[in-house]
């Protein structure tokens, strides 16, 4: 067994960087590092953040240049963590931002709007943003292996954008993982090892492996990168409402990265003169009951959360000890948010609700949204003109299972037309 | 010597009992924390445990039968 602790070369082969990256720092105590394959700081344990010179970027950066970007996350390129031109993963982002009115008229908002990532690409989630800046980091480091440790949307991205850079890919589940779960993978030919273990076997180990392989790890020793894709779902809606910040957004939580993300998009776009500031910008996160951390420390007042087990049909949003559920509380409570939780039946009414208004199919984290977003209307910490944008994560194509027994049977006729008249009987 | 790294969560009917003290005691591991907050009703910390592999093995076995949820310093890995 050798030593994860110890110092080691982090990646493979070189640390480039670009006029408007500084380094990592630490976000406990401010320690700072070089561009390297870390993610945690050596003195304090605290995790480590992309450090942008704001200054270079102010200098560049206006909406006119951004509008002359590419039609994809990569008209951000200023603002995320890769230093030469982008070659993977080129069209994932800018996905539609929806006018959401039928499903606003059921809420009872009037200026509502959904960004819509069900259609993201190439795999149909949010996580093909941040593993698309992932692993074009990871190349740049030189690293030629990609991992990660996933049972649903973070294993399909990873190994669909590393099959297209020719990248090796691993990736890890529980042994007991249902084999439907992970089929869908291996038409990309990644290596998929299942763990004779637990989730938290399963965790240990591949923090184990993080620290020992050659390996670009994408939620662990890429993490930094990684996590910056996320801005781009701040800056999109930004741009996308016409250069503004709205007044709520509706934020999924799992590991509770994207939530602390969307606000330091939106910080970084005010503070950059990009769009005006909007200080009663308030964000608001949702969670399964089934596995709501966050929530339950939010509903005692408490900055600590209590891990917990999940047991929730929102597998994607299905993680017991999120790494930034501290920090994502802590947005919340700056911003004047709330966070609420979903039952498994209210998350698949809210799945029916968004398909049956906006003819948006989500996956069970988007029912999670709506749901919660509901009952934030219902009990008005979301008023009817409030601006708000709901987060809606992933394809419901994803986790048909969730619906069964839920959606009605056909109506079977015979092949007549007297029968159809009969049966179906349409006014 | 391995050296591995840990957030460990401690239930509120654990937070005033001197557990690392404990484990140093019982197994020949050495706790360096590096980051805590412990209040009334419940606390973390991230330490590293350096000692033989089975030791810190059986020191997470016991941890975790005293209630106290142990993880890498990475929390929850596996993603949807």
């Amino acid at each position: 067994m050798s030593n994860p602790s110890a110092p080691r070369r982090s990646s493979p082969e070189r640390t480039p960087s670009s006029p408007y990256l500084k380094g990592l720092k630490c976000r406990e105590c401010g320690r700072l590092y070089d561009l390297a394959a870390i993610h945690v700081c050596d003195f304090c344990f605290g995790p480590l953040e992309v450090d942008y010179d704001y200054e270079a970027i102010r200098r560049v950066l206006t909406r006119a240049e951004i509008q002359k970007g590419p039609n994809s996350l990569w008209r951000y390129k200023h603002l995320l963590p890769v230093a030469s031109e982008p070659t993977i993963g080129l069209h994932a982002g800018m996905t539609p931002l929806l006018k959401a009115d039928r499903l606003g008229k059921a809420l009872g908002l009037n200026r509502l709007y959904i960004k819509n990532d069900t259609v993201n690409h190439p795999t149909l989630s949010f996580k093909d943003r941040v593993v698309a800046v992932a692993i074009n980091r990871a190349r740049e480091l030189g690293f030629k292996t990609v991992a990660c440790a996933s049972t649903g949307n973070l294993a399909n991205s990873v190994s669909a954008h590393a099959a297209s850079a020719g990248m090796n890919c691993f990736v890890f589940i529980p042994h007991d993982l249902e084999a439907g779960k992970i089929l869908g993978n291996l038409i990309y030919k990644p290596t998929v090892v299942a763990v004779k273990g637990n989730y938290d076997d399963v965790n240990r180990l591949c923090s184990e492996i993080g620290a020992e392989y050659p390996w670009a790890f994408v939620n662990i020793n890429i993490r930094p990168y990684y996590a910056e894709g996320s801005k781009s779902m701040a800056f999109e809606t930004a741009e996308q409402l016409g250069w503004r910040i709205p007044d709520q957004v509706v934020v999924p939580i799992a590991s509770g990265s994207l939530l602390t993300k969307i606000w330091k998009g939106f910080q970084e776009f005010s503070s950059l003169g990009i769009v005006d500031a909007h200080p009663g910008l308030k964000v608001n996160g949702a969670q399964a009951t089934g596995c709501s951390p966050v929530y339950q420390a939010f509903q005692a007042g408490r900055t600590q959360f209590i891990p917990v087990k999940p047991k929730t049909i929102a597998k994607s949003l299905a993680i017991g000890n999120p790494a930034d559920g501290y920090y994502s509380l802590d947005v919340v409570g700056k911003s004047h948010g709330q966070v609420e939780a979903a039952t498994d039946p209210e998350i698949v009414e809210g799945m029916v609700l968004l398909a049956e208004t906006e003819g948006v199919f989500a996956e069970t984290a988007g029912g999670v949204t709506v749901a919660c977003l509901k009952k934030l209307a219902e009990k008005g910490a979301i008023r009817p003109d409030d601006l708000t944008v709901a987060y809606i994560t992933g394809n419901g194509l994803k986790t048909m299972e969730a619906l069964t027994g839920y959606l009605p049977e056909p109506v079977g006729i015979d092949p007549t037309l007297a029968s159809f008249r009969k049966i179906v009987n349409p006014s | 010597m391995t050296r591995l790294r840990f957030h460990m969560t401690f239930p509120e009917e654990r937070v005033k009992e001197p557990i690392l003290y404990e484990i140093s005691q019982k197994f020949r591991v050495i706790p360096n924390i590096r980051r805590a907050d412990v209040s009334d009703h419940s606390g973390w910390v991230e330490l590293e445990l350096e000692g033989e592999l089975p030791e810190i093995e059986r020191t997470i076995d016991y941890l975790r039968k005293r209630g106290i949820h142990v993880d890498p310093l990475e929390k929850t890995i596996l993603e949807g």
